[in-house]
């Protein structure tokens, strides 16, 4: 069986410090949920509140319907890797594999059964004897994951499990768990604070920031049509240019929008008009034109060649800065004069509290 | 690739052999005396009285260590040591940890204060609480028993701190994962936790031991009648002598015979002792 998680306005607090507020989130069975925020904002207590570690002061978390607030973390049927691993490190690793399933009286036969598979599954069949001191960081990490592999739990709740591996390391983890989640097709709930990792891995990103969520969406979704400021700024690298609105009028064509000497008209939300006081947009929606043409001119600050593409981040006359790309090695130099094309439709505005507006859903 | 300075190499030999000397130098200090101690329970009494260097040669005899085993109360003085020092190690060792983790672990108001309560008695002197202990033990009638000896040592503060620094630098995840993993309170003190205490235990465990096999001022004053004296106590007992001018290679085997236990308990937990005691030195 495989868990729906529902959790109807939690609110948490530690002290005087409230950490989650009213917060409601309903996660479908088999889907593969990312909590993605600033770290400190909450999201370990979060899943630690649906592990049973943390209580809950209100509101509360169903799984499958039952509410779950009273059961003892071992009997939510919810298995949790740690960012530490916190393997047992006197037990071997198939002890610490077994020690989970021995506490609920699971036949020895069965338990050797599903150590077994899950040695075979994650590779760590030549390590079970071995105790945890003598494992690299990356062979304790999938020994974390077989810990919670063998209890087939009805959802995985992993808090930040990759944060103590390599950059090579991580992203191939990171594949092993997407593969790992299509075989066990068990709900997974994964906590971290790199939107690379939540944009790999992620059916459905939870962007949490200041005690409450900000947005949920697929990861294309997040990235294409950001809620808040907040979102459109912590998703995407490199973030997200921001330029202050000094002007909105209602055209024919659509909403024109002026930031200095800088005009974008685009199809954007006619509630926008009157509100939105910050315009976004990324670098690759902004792209190098020769010095006359395209919406603005730039003197180039700063280059970035990343090999496959090019950061260039140019100064407007009014001293703001944008980021724009360009496709493959760039031939230009630093302090040279350029126009900047803006892709206007792929441009957000915000107002002053941060909500976003997009241009309209193209009707066809 | 200058010949004027010493390579490195040459300098780690030299320093090497300047440790090397200085550790030769201090084993003799610390190894003559025992051998003296040895060579003098091996001569006959008289013969020391007339002559103290006649310990440089033969004839060395056995006679004093005979005189030991032939005092009737001796092997029960042994037994009683060991029940004393064997019971009060392992009481130490239950009590230290279960307090150690309830400190560590456990969420009871008044826990600070307690703790500090129990650093305080690190400061208390034996001598200071000798009266009153003396008078409850009466009134309990546990002066003659194990108890009355076992019980004062039992409440060990150096334990019960040394126990909760311990279990505090456990990572609480561990708890929680076994949490996780179903495991009772119980089971996670005494499967997860407890095995990993092992090294604390171990210091604990020897220095008690030690201490409790060495005791001589309780036991003293406790143990009145002979046959339930500590090895200690019924060692000094049978010296006739105080001034120790006489009878010295029978006074020698004695601590020869009281330090045997200790040196075989040395050699089963040498590897245990030197890291308890360097641990402690190094905290
Ligand atoms: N046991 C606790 N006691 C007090 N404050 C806590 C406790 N656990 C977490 N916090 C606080 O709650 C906030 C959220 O913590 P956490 O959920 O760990 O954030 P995240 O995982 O998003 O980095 C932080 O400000 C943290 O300091
Ligand atoms: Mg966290």
């Amino acid at each position: 069986m495989t868990a729906e998680i529902d959790i109807r306005n939690v609110s948490k607090r530690f002290g005087s410090l409230t950490v989650l507020e009213d917060l409601s989130l309903k996660i479908p069975a088999h889907e593969f949920v990312v909590f993605l925020g600033p770290s400190g904002c909450g999201k370990s207590t979060l899943l630690r509140m649906i592990a049973g570690l943390e209580s809950i002061d209100i509101g509360e978390i169903f799984i499958n319907g039952e509410p779950i607030g009273h059961l003892p973390p071992g009997q939510r049927g919810v298995a949790m890797v740690f960012q530490s691993y916190a393997l047992y490190p006197h037990m071997t690793v198939r002890q610490n594999m077994a020690f989970g399933l021995q506490n609920i009286s699971v036949s020895s036969k069965v338990i050797a059964e599903r150590v077994a598979n899950a040695a075979r599954m994650l590779e760590i069949g030549h390590l079970l004897d071995r105790k945890p001191g003598q494992l690299s960081g990356g062979q304790r990490q999938r020994v974390a994951i077989g810990r919670a592999v063998v209890k087939e739990p009805n959802a995985f709740l992993f808090d930040e499990p990759l944060s103590n591996l390599d950059a090579a390391l991580r992203a191939r983890t990171r594949v092993e768990l997407a593969q790992l989640h299509q075989r066990l097709k068990s709900t997974m709930i994964f906590v971290t604070h790199d939107q690379m990792e939540a944009m790999t891995l992620a059916d459905r990103i939870v962007v949490m920031n200041n005690k409450k969520i900000e947005q949920i969406g697929s990861p294309m979704d997040i990235y294409d049509r950001p809620a808040t400021r907040f979102v459109a700024g912590f998703v995407g690298t490199p973030q997200m240019n921001f330029l202050n609105v000094t002007a909105l009028a209602t055209e024919p064509s659509g909403v024109r929008v002026e930031c200095g000497a800088l005009a974008v008209v685009a199809p954007f939300d006619a509630a926008a008009v009157g509100r939105a006081t910050m315009l976004g947009i990324r670098a690759e929606s902004v792209s190098v034109v020769r010095d006359g043409e395209g919406d603005i001119g730039a003197t180039i600050d700063v280059l970035e060649r990343l090999g496959d593409r090019s950061l260039v981040h140019a100064r407007l006359a009014d001293g703001q800065s944008v980021v724009a790309n360009e496709a493959g090695q760039t031939r230009l130099k630093v302090g040279e004069r350029i126009g900047l094309r803006f892709a206007g439709d792929k441009a957000h505005l915000f107002d002053a509290d941060g909500v976003a507006f997009h241009v309209r859903e193209a009707v066809s | 690739m200058s010949d004027v300075s010493p390579s490195p190499a040459l300098r780690r030999g030299l320093g090497d052999h300047i440790i090397l000397a200085a550790v030769l130098v201090l084993s003799v200090a610390m190894v003559a005396p025992v051998l003296w101690v040895i060579g003098l329970s091996l001569k006959d009494n008289a013969e020391l009285m007339a002559n103290p260097n006649s310990v440089f040669h033969p004839p060395y005899i056995i006679d004093n260590y005979i005189a030991i085993i032939g005092t009737s109360a001796v092997f029960r003085w042994i037994v009683n040591s060991l029940i004393v020092s064997v019971g009060l190690t392992f009481g130490t060792l239950v009590l230290a940890s279960l307090a150690g983790y309830g400190f560590a672990r456990l969420e009871f108001p008044g826990r600070q204060v307690l703790f500090v309560i129990v650093l305080f008695g690190l400061a208390v002197p034996e001598q200071a609480v000798l009266v009153a202990r003396h008078q409850i033990f009466s009134i309990l009638q546990f002066h003659n028993t194990y108890q009355g000896i076992i019980l004062p040592g039992l409440s060990n503060a150096f334990g019960v701190f040394l126990m909760t620094q311990y279990f505090r630098a456990i990572p609480k995840e561990l708890d929680e994962a076994a949490l996780l993993d179903n495991a009772s309170r119980f089971k996670i003190f005494w499967k997860v936790l407890l095995p990993l205490t092992l090294p604390a235990q171990a210091t604990l465990g020897i220095f008690t031991f030690l201490g409790s096999w060495n005791d001589y001022f309780w036991p003293l004053i406790s143990a009145t009648r002979k046959e339930m004296y500590t090895l200690t106590v019924g060692m000094a007992s049978v010296q006739s002598n105080f001034a120790q001018s006489e009878g010295v290679g029978f006074l020698m085997a004695q601590a020869v015979f009281a330090g045997l236990p200790i040196f075989i308990v040395y050699l089963f937990f040498q590897k245990y002792i030197v890291t308890a005691v360097s641990g402690a030195a190094v905290r």
